[in-house]
């Protein structure tokens, strides 16, 4: 099986700061895949350089083994690649209604033209609600995108990602901000995403818990490159990433 | 064409380039101490020659009391300016509501000028007089020049060696840049930003007075002038945005575009000037002076 | 089909009210000249819900509308005064010129929407004054400073307004449905991609907008409303002139917009009424009129950047939110 993600070799500098450095990795259909290391070691980059934000000094990125590393952001999104960040990102002056239908009309790419002229789409709301079960708040679709709490919109955007209907969703750090219920819901979440809609799940996480528990495979990154990878269990014994947490630990 | 020509249309392009500079001048100022592009900026430049003009003309005031009294009516302007158009709106959510507001303090200050002081265009005299009342002029060879030009030009290159004197040199000008630059940190320090904000504010608007005070002579005073600060937006972006020297060279560059443009397009000078800007804005948005900035579009 | 549903949705229904209750009140007050003036205001209006494509929905400060509104006027003109020996039917001139009016804009848009917004709005001042200058020199095309006239009257199915009074009526109806066609567009996925790029870009890029064509059809449909205006200014004054596309003329579609409301489209159609009319009315205080004008317009930024509209619907939800909590206070004791 072919993996839905995988990055070839990919590396980026800011200036003089190297962010990235040939760094290899898969992520397979169906699975969440986790990408952790310590602060400042490059995760959200990659997630940038993914999804097309920022373009890669070198390397090569495959969504289902097609090249997209020259392919601009909204492309890759239409493609397939969903992301939420670690500040969500949401349109202040609309309600929740429009910004949860900006996810349909990606999942739905009928354009302006028909869209304008009323041609159907997705059932939004019914998709919306079945995902809104794993989480314990209810939405006023009417009401402004400030009302819900951070914790909310961080989960919300999940929900917005997976209206995409995307073959890979980029998560950056979703418990950050939450507290445990809305951690444990997110993780329901995304558990239903990977393992009921087939999605290929990269996830960033702090939260050491989190990623043990939830992730098939993790790829540590340190100073940009990988570090290691393999399953839960291989990497909690691995040496290297003990001493990239620990020695770091130490030298704080 | 001959060279005394050539020479006269130089002179002139070089000195309405230099109004356009010290409007220009007090725009990248401002948009760098507030962060506000401010369309009022010709208005506040065609008050400024009224104000000249009613000290020195209607209430026939010596040249060594006019000039410390404009500065003090300049001032004052600055401040209300400030107050009004600027303070309130510091923290805007709408960025655009600051620039429409200063859309409106031009419309008010066109107003003003016609209540105070009536719509019948003001001669203000040149400053170099001929015995019979007419321009003075240099003859330099073959060559005429108009002495109202060259004083613009002479007295742009001062007040912007003053200007750039004062920011680069001075401390209280680096404590301004400071503010500018970083209102938060530099409060932390202790720099008073609504003072530096009012500083600034102060020598745009006298900068802007005693341009319109050159330029009045050459155009008559009425409460259109404020027209010509499109002139300066377009030196300011050919130039480079943000950047001082750009702007001032951009400025210099319109004003001799559109001097030399007359020699044969010379109703259509202003689309001329015009569609070089676009050109520019196209092939080098960040004007001639600036950095590049990170992506288009 | 969505479009039914939205024609009977109750705000769709109390703006066909609201035009209908406008058409009857207002030609028994108005007449001849004030009839002019406030005729004059429906057509800006037009220009000015391209205004609110552009500011309010997109985000970007544009001065370009004078630049099309004179094209849609010289082409009217153009063909519609006889001056090159052929004198078009004012349907078929007025679609032509929107023809022409939307493949100018867009390929204008093409150009000017790879800048930046700042950029980009120094770009539009740029259009405005090589138009402008062209407009008022060019004789061949714009009859130079004398402008053009002799322009037709509007025709439709061989009918003619035969006064102002009957203009009016033609332009409710252009009117509503350009509102109604643009209100479309704040409802459909264009009006949600124009927000998302005003007010998120990245997030607008990661889903899936293609930035710079949703910015280009923008500024196409603001060109071709302008255009529109034009057209119908040209008709209905039947002269044109180039003093009419200035920068400062620009200036004031673009606060007829904010004062109403940007994002509104009863603000829009309320913000260029009174902006047109309020001159009229207030004609004894004309001496302060523009002053006022200018200090109001400092005010309404400082106070009320969300014009009219936008206080209005804050008014009423603050009114709802004591509501709720009356209600809650009542329930509990």
């Amino acid at each position: 099986m072919n993996p839905i993600l995988r990055l070839e070799k990919v590396s980026k500098s800011f200036g003089g700061v190297v962010a990235a450095k040939d760094v290899t990795f898969s992520v397979m259909s169906g699975t969440i895949h986790g990408l952790i290391g310590p602060n400042g070691a490059g995760k959200s980059t990659l997630m940038d350089l993914i999804s097309g934000i920022s373009e890669v000094d070198s390397g090569k990125v495959f969504l289902n083994e097609e090249e997209v590393t020259k392919i601009p952001p909204h492309k890759r999104a239409r493609m397939g690649i969903g992301r939420t960040f670690q500040t969500p990102r949401f349109l202040q002056r609309s309600n929740i209604r429009d910004n949860l239908l900006l996810g349909t009309d990606l999942a739905d790419q009928m354009g302006y033209f028909f869209s304008y002229f009323g041609k159907k789409g997705s059932d939004f709301e019914t998709e919306m609600n079945m995902y809104m079960e794993h989480l314990n708040f209810s939405l006023d679709l009417e009401s402004d995108i400030g009302t819900l709490t951070f914790g909310q919109r961080k989960q919300l955007e999940v929900v917005r990602a997976l209206l995409t209907h995307p073959k890979v969703l980029l998560v950056d750090e979703p418990a950050a901000g939450l507290n445990n219920a809305e951690i444990d819901d997110i993780m329901s979440l995304l558990n239903y995403a990977a393992s009921e809609l087939e999605i290929g799940v990269l996830l960033i996480e702090h939260s050491m818990d989190m990623v043990m528990n939830i992730c098939e495979q993790i790829v540590v990154i340190n100073f940009g490159q990988v570090i290691a990878e393999g399953n839960p269990e291989e990497i909690s014994r691995n040496e290297a990433v003990i001493e990239a947490y620990l020695g770091r630990e130490m030298n704080a | 064409m001959d060279i005394g020509t050539l020479v006269s249309l130089a002179i002139n392009g070089l000195a309405m380039g230099m109004i356009y500079a010290m409007i220009a001048m007090g725009l990248i100022l401002l948009i760098r101490a507030v962060g506000v592009m401010n369309f009022a900026q010709g208005d506040l430049l065609m008050f400024g020659a009224y104000i000249a003009w009613w000290l020195f003309v209607d209430l026939e005031l010596p040249i060594y009391l006019m000039i410390p009294a404009s500065l003090i009516c300049y001032a004052v302007i600055a401040i209300v300016f400030m107050l009004t158009a600027y303070w309130p709106l510091r923290n805007a959510t709408y960025p655009a509501a600051t620039v429409i507001s200063t859309m409106g303090a031009a419309i008010t200050l066109k107003e003003l000028a016609t209540i105070f002081w009536g719509s019948y265009p003001k001669m203000m005299p040149a400053i170099m007089k001929k015995p019979n009342g007419k321009a003075a002029v240099i003859k330099i060879g073959k060559i005429t020049l108009q002495w109202q030009f060259v004083l613009c030009i002479i007295v742009g290159i001062v007040l912007i060696y003053l200007v750039f004197t004062l920011f680069e040199k001075m401390y209280v000008g680096r404590i301004m840049q400071a503010a500018a630059q970083d209102k938060y940190a530099a409060e932390l320090i202790g720099i008073p930003t609504i003072l530096t904000t009012a500083a600034t504010y102060i020598i745009v608007v006298t900068l802007c007075s005693i341009a319109g005070t050159m330029v009045s002579p050459i155009f008559t005073i009425t409460n259109t002038l404020g027209t010509i600060q499109l002139r300066a937006f377009a030196g300011v972006v050919i130039g480079g945005f943000g950047n001082i020297k750009g702007a001032i060279f951009g400025s210099l560059l319109v004003g001799l575009i559109e001097s030399y443009s007359t020699i044969q397009f010379s109703q259509y000078k202003d689309a001329v000037v015009f569609l070089t800007l676009i050109v520019f804005l196209l092939i080098r948005p960040q004007g001639i002076f600036g950095e590049k900035i990170a992506e288009k579009g | 089909m969505k479009m039914k549903k939205m024609f009977l949705k109750p705000s769709t229904l109390v703006f066909l009210l609201f035009a209908l209750v406008l058409s009857i009140v207002i030609p028994r007050v108005s007449q001849g000249y004030s009839m002019m003036v406030m005729n004059n205001a429906l057509i800006f209006c037009v220009a000015t819900f391209g205004v609110s494509v552009m500011l309010g929905l997109g985000g970007q400060l544009s001065f370009a509308t004078v630049s099309f509104m004179g094209v849609g006027a010289y082409s009217m003109a153009n063909f519609c005064s006889g001056r090159h020996g052929f004198k078009l039917e004012p349907m078929p001139a007025l679609l032509i010129t929107i023809v022409i009016a939307t493949i100018i804009s867009f390929l204008l848009g093409l150009v000017l929407m790879v800048l930046r917004n700042t950029y980009f709005t120094f770009a539009s001042i740029a259009l405005v004054q090589v138009t402008w200058s062209f407009y008022i020199n060019y004789k061949p095309l714009f009859g130079g400073p004398d402008g053009i006239s002799g322009v037709s009257n509007f025709r439709i199915f061989g009918w003619t307004p035969a006064n102002y009074n009957e203009w009016f009526y033609v332009l409710v109806v252009v009117l509503v449905i350009v509102s109604l066609l643009v209100e479309r567009i704040r409802r459909t996925q264009l009006g949600r991609s124009l927000s998302a790029i005003r007010d998120n870009e990245i997030a607008a890029r990661t889903l899936g907008i293609n930035v710079y064509m949703t910015k280009v059809i923008g500024f196409t449909i603001a060109g071709v409303l302008a255009a529109l205006a034009g057209s119908l200014y040209a008709m209905h004054g039947q002269f044109v002139s180039g003093d009419m596309f200035t920068f400062e003329r620009s200036t004031t579609y673009i606060i007829m917009a904010m004062l109403g409301g940007v994002n509104n489209t009863f603000g829009v159609i309320v913000g260029s009424i009174l902006v047109t009319m309020l001159p009229e009315w207030l004609r004894f205080m004309q001496r302060y009129l523009q002053l006022i004008y200018g200090i109001g317009v400092i005010l309404l930024m400082v106070f009320m950047p969300m014009g009219l509209s936008g206080l209005a619907s804050s008014l009423s939800k603050s009114v709802k939110r004591r509501l709720k909590k009356a209600k809650k206070g009542g329930a509990v004791s």
